[in-house]
C-alpha cells in the first residue's frame, strides 16, 4: 500500500532536502519527542534562527515529517512501500535512506503511542464487597434479609471512579454463572479458531 | 413523605432557593463478612434520601452510619425539635 501525500504535505517536506542529513535526523528526533510529550514551539524558533529560515518553515518541515512517520506506522506499510511512497518526492538517495531508517527505528514506539488514542471505556481497577444482613427498615421490622454490597473501582481516562452496587445472593449467583459462561465461550471451537488465526 | 416518585413532586415557595426533601428511607443492617475481613458483626444504619431541586429533578442520595454516628445524628434532630418548641 502506497502513501498518498497531499500537495500541502509535499510542500512542507520539500524543506528537508534543503538542509543537511544531520538536521533531518535531528528533526526526526524532535518529531518523535513531540509525539511522546507534545509539541514545543520554542524548539522551532531556535532551529529557525540557526538555519536562517522562518519558524513556520521549520514547523511545517517537522510536522510533515511527523505526519509521514505516523501515517506509515499507522498503516504498518512495508519497507518497499515506504521507499516507493517517498520516491515520488524526488529526494536524494541518502535522504530516502535516512527517512526509511527513521521509519523503521521508530515504528514500534509510534504504534504504541497511537494505540493510546483509541476510545477508552472505563476499566476495572478493583472490587470491594461486603455481605450484610438487613434486620429492619422503615416499612418492615424483624427481618433477616441477606444482601451483598459492592464497591466497584474503575479507571477512566486517568480518573478513578467508584460505583456502589447492591444485590441479593440469588442475583449474585446468577451474575457469577453468566460471567463463567462468558469465560467458557473462549473454549469453544469457534473462538479457538479465531484466536489461533489472529496469533 | 409517602407517595411514589413517578409524579412530579409538589414544590413549595422555599424550593426556589433550597432543595426539597421528598422521601427519607432507612434500614438497619449488620455486615457479617467482607473482602478485607471475613468475620464481622458490624451494625449500621443506611439512609436513602430523595431530594428535588428547584426544577423538580429528583436525586437520590444514600449514606451509611455506624451506631455511634447514628446516635449523634439522632441527637441533632432531638436538639432541633427542642429548639422548635421554644420558637
Amino acid at each position: 500500500m502506497l502513501l498518498d501525500l497531499s500537495e500541502e504535505h509535499r510542500e512542507h517536506l520539500a524543506f528537508l532536502p534543503q538542509v543537511d542529513s544531520a538536521v533531518v535526523a535531528e528533526f526526526g528526533r524532535i518529531a518523535v519527542e513531540f509525539l511522546r510529550r507534545g509539541s514545543n514551539a520554542k524548539i522551532y524558533e531556535g532551529a529557525a534562527r540557526k538555519l536562517n529560515v522562518s519558524s513556520d518553515t521549520v514547523q511545517h518541515g517537522v510536522e510533515g515529517l511527523t505526519y509521514l512517520l505516523t501515517e506509515s506506522s499507522k498503516l504498518m506499510i512495508s519497507e518497499l512501500d515506504f521507499q516507493d511512497s517517498v520516491f515520488v518526492l524526488g529526494f536524494s538517495e541518502e535522504l530516502n535512506k535516512l527517512l526509511l531508517q527513521l521509519y523503521l527505528d521508530n515504528r514500534k514506539e509510534i504504534r504504541t503511542i497511537l494505540n493510546e488514542l483509541a476510545p477508552d471505556l472505563p476499566t476495572y481497577h478493583s472490587l470491594e464487597w461486603r455481605l450484610d444482613v438487613q434486620l429492619a427498615s422503615r416499612s418492615l421490622r424483624q427481618q433477616i434479609k441477606p444482601t451483598v454490597t459492592f464497591k466497584l473501582h474503575l479507571n477512566h481516562n486517568g480518573e478513578h471512579n467508584t460505583k456502589v452496587l447492591q444485590t441479593d445472593p440469588a442475583t449474585l449467583l446468577h451474575l457469577v454463572q453468566q460471567l463463567e459462561q462468558a469465560l467458557e465461550e473462549m473454549k469453544t471451537n469457534h473462538c479457538r479458531r479465531v484466536v489461533r488465526n489472529i496469533k | 413523605m409517602e407517595g411514589s416518585a413517578s409524579e412530579k413532586p409538589a414544590l413549595d415557595a422555599k424550593s426556589e432557593v433550597t432543595n426539597q426533601l421528598i422521601d427519607f428511607q432507612w434500614k438497619l443492617g449488620m455486615a457479617v463478612s467482607s473482602d478485607s475481613c471475613r468475620s464481622l458483626k458490624y451494625p449500621y444504619v443506611a439512609v436513602m434520601l430523595k431530594v428535588a431541586d428547584h426544577s423538580g429533578q429528583v436525586k437520590n442520595k444514600s449514606f451509611e452510619m455506624t451506631i455511634p454516628q447514628f446516635q449523634n445524628f439522632y441527637r441533632q434532630f432531638k436538639e432541633i425539635a427542642a429548639v422548635i418548641e421554644t420558637v
